[in-house]
């Protein structure tokens, strides 16, 4: 029997990063030796290279590095991992990794901190000592043709891009509006931030999630990808794409929740996290089934390549399944809607996947669970699953916009639509800022207050 | 081709089209549990409110969605007033469409939470 079971995966490249000095006396006694010979740099948010809006934080980047999402990433890449990045999206070490993570200056800071290769520089957040970056190399990039191959084009990738990407793109417009001077090296955190409410009580890093895993006894998890309030689809994908599994079903489902910079129409971060809680909470799916957790990440939007980033954090959180669906990541027009199965089902040669995710030399061990969508039939009376019900004519969709409509006109939406329960948590951040989604207010108060406060290190 | 603007009907609007044709035409939807007037529009209308709002846009069903309150709130009044469903009510917002703007550009700024218990 027990070989039909599945094993929880390898963290991806075989060892999970842990990059966090939790012991404050060793913090200290680094940050002494390097009063005297490092610079010091304040961490600023990236701002819209147009629009001079907030539109990304390197500490969320720094954050999942070092607490191991991002393994076997270790820090911001030199230029010739940056190379075999955006040419065969391997690092070069030969895992799998989709995007550039990278620890980008502008040339006055440059200029000012007057460091070099073989430097230790000091980063201070929010005016406190946060993390050290040993720099191998310092290198120039342009910043629109990192964009641009960031995500390729319709010449480069036919298979699945089917426009050129532009301002519209909000990853695009992440790496475009990247400053020019890139340090490169390890990070390592010095003095651990402290979550505020509510995020710290959905911060699980990839160890402490593989040993709740291991506690409540999952062998086998299933990760629910989200950047959303849960409606009522939501909540049957995730029930019944957990009917998957080895011999019987998933034992859990891993809503792990990306947290960054929105865009306005969003729900806010503190309304999205709350809000699947309340799914257990109530009771619609148990809590020994279910839990809640966020990664901290600027969303790229890459549909396919998201997908890619999607797995790698799951799979070192230690799941065995993740759920995809379509238009997975993904915003406007700009990939094929079915981009992301393309990938994990078949591959794309032009990304560097011949064949699929799990195929590929480097590749991932998380299995990928592709499902099409729910709706509402009345004939069925039950919330169906478009490949089973065939009442396409009378199907009644849950779209997104429908349900931001009523919320806005504060009309509480049905329970087969919204649970009142998420609808409560939807009112009580409504409350707190005024609004029921992002809107550019939100945005410059959570870029000023991030989701973090540091400590004194004294 | 026709668009749809759908105006949902909460117990304070049923009641104020109580009584009137359009009551003939309120559709029950997921269930019955959602109760809502739909507003037929042509192209050139459909045409007039994407241009006026930046936000609103077309969804999978041939829907007009994303529209500002401040358009569905002046909507549903010009229904329950001429009593019709007929692109005239729409027509008839549109005249007043410089007004709806600004209360709509205060709305990116604030909107009035609905009235339930929260922990
Ligand atoms: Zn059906």
């Amino acid at each position: 029997m027990s070989e039909l079971y599945f094993k929880r995966p390898m963290p991806h490249g075989g060892k999970l990063v842990e990059r966090v000095i939790t012991d404050k006396k060793v913090a200290k006694k680094y940050l002494k030796a390097c009063e005297k010979y490092c610079a010091v740099y304040d961490i600023k948010p990236t701002l819209h290279y147009k629009r001079g809006v907030p539109v990304r934080n390197v500490y969320r980047e720094i954050m999942s590095v070092c607490y191991g999402f991002f393994s076997p990433v270790e820090g911001s890449m030199t230029s010739a991992e940056l190379e075999s990045v955006l040419t065969k999206r391997r690092l070069l070490s030969g895992w799998v990794f989709p995007y550039p993570i990278l620890f980008d200056i502008s040339k006055e800071d440059f200029k000012r901190l007057g460091v070099s290769e073989g430097d230790r520089l000091i980063l201070r957040l929010k005016g406190k000592p946060f993390a050290m970056l040993d720099i191998e190399e310092i290198y120039e990039i342009d910043p629109e043709e990192l964009a641009n191959r960031t995500f390729g084009s319709p010449e480069t990738n036919p298979e699945v891009v089917q426009e050129k990407f532009d301002d519209k793109h909000p990853g695009w417009v992440i790496y475009r509006s990247h400053q020019p001077i890139i340090l490169a090296g390890k990070y390592t955190i010095i003095n651990e931030p402290i979550f505020k409410p509510p995020f710290d009580r959905f911060w699980v890093p990839p160890r402490k999630c593989r040993e709740i895993f291991e506690q409540r006894g999952w062998r086998t998890a299933i990760a629910h990808q989200t950047r959303n309030v849960p409606h009522v689809g939501h909540e049957f994908l995730m029930k019944n794409a957990a009917y998957t599994g080895d011999v019987e079903p998933c034992h859990g489902i891993l809503v792990n929740a990306i947290i960054g910079v929105k865009r306005r129409g969003d729900y806010p971060d503190e309304a999205i996290l709350e809000a699947h809680e309340a799914v257990h909470k109530a009771g619609y799916i148990k809590p020994e089934r279910h839990m809640v957790t966020f990664t901290l990440w600027d969303m790229r939007y890459g549909n396919p390549l998201e997908s890619l980033l999607h797995g790698i954090i799951r799979q070192n959180m230690g799941c065995t399944h993740h759920m995809f669906g379509r238009d997975h990541a993904a915003v406007g027009e700009y990939y094929d809607k079915f981009a992301t199965q393309i990938l994990w089902l078949k591959g794309i040669p032009s990304y560097g996947f011949d064949k699929p995710v799990n195929e590929v030399e480097g590749g991932l061990l998380i299995r990928p669970q592709n499902m099409r969508e729910f709706w509402y039939c009345p004939v069925c009376k039950e919330m169906a699953y478009s490949e089973n019900c065939n009442h396409s004519k009378q199907k009644e969709k849950l779209s997104g916009s429908l349900i931001r409509g009523l919320v806005a006109e504060g009309v509480q939406p049905p329970t087969v639509i919204m649970r009142p329960e998420v609808f409560k948590v939807v009112v009580k951040w409504w409350k707190k800022f005024g609004y029921p989604f992002v809107n550019e207010k939100y945005v410059q108060w959570k870029e000023e207050e991030l989701e973090v406060d540091l400590p004194d290190l004294d | 081709m026709e668009y749809i603007l759908e105006v949902f009907l909460d117990d304070y609007r049923l009641n104020k089209i109580k009584g009137s044709p359009v009551e003939q035409n309120i559709e029950a939807i997921f269930g019955g549990e959602l109760k809502v007037l739909r507003v037929k529009v042509g192209e050139e209308v459909k045409n007039e409110i994407l241009k006026a709002f930046e936000t609103a846009r077309i969804d999978s069903r041939a829907c007009i969605t994303d529209t500002p309150v401040a358009f569905k709130r002046a909507l549903f009044e010009e229904i329950a007033k001429q009593k019709s469903l007929g692109e005239e009510v729409v027509k008839a917002v549109l005249a007043k469409i410089e007004e709806i703007k600004q209360l709509a550009a205060k709305e990116s700024e604030y909107l009035p939470p609905p009235d339930i218990e929260t922990d």
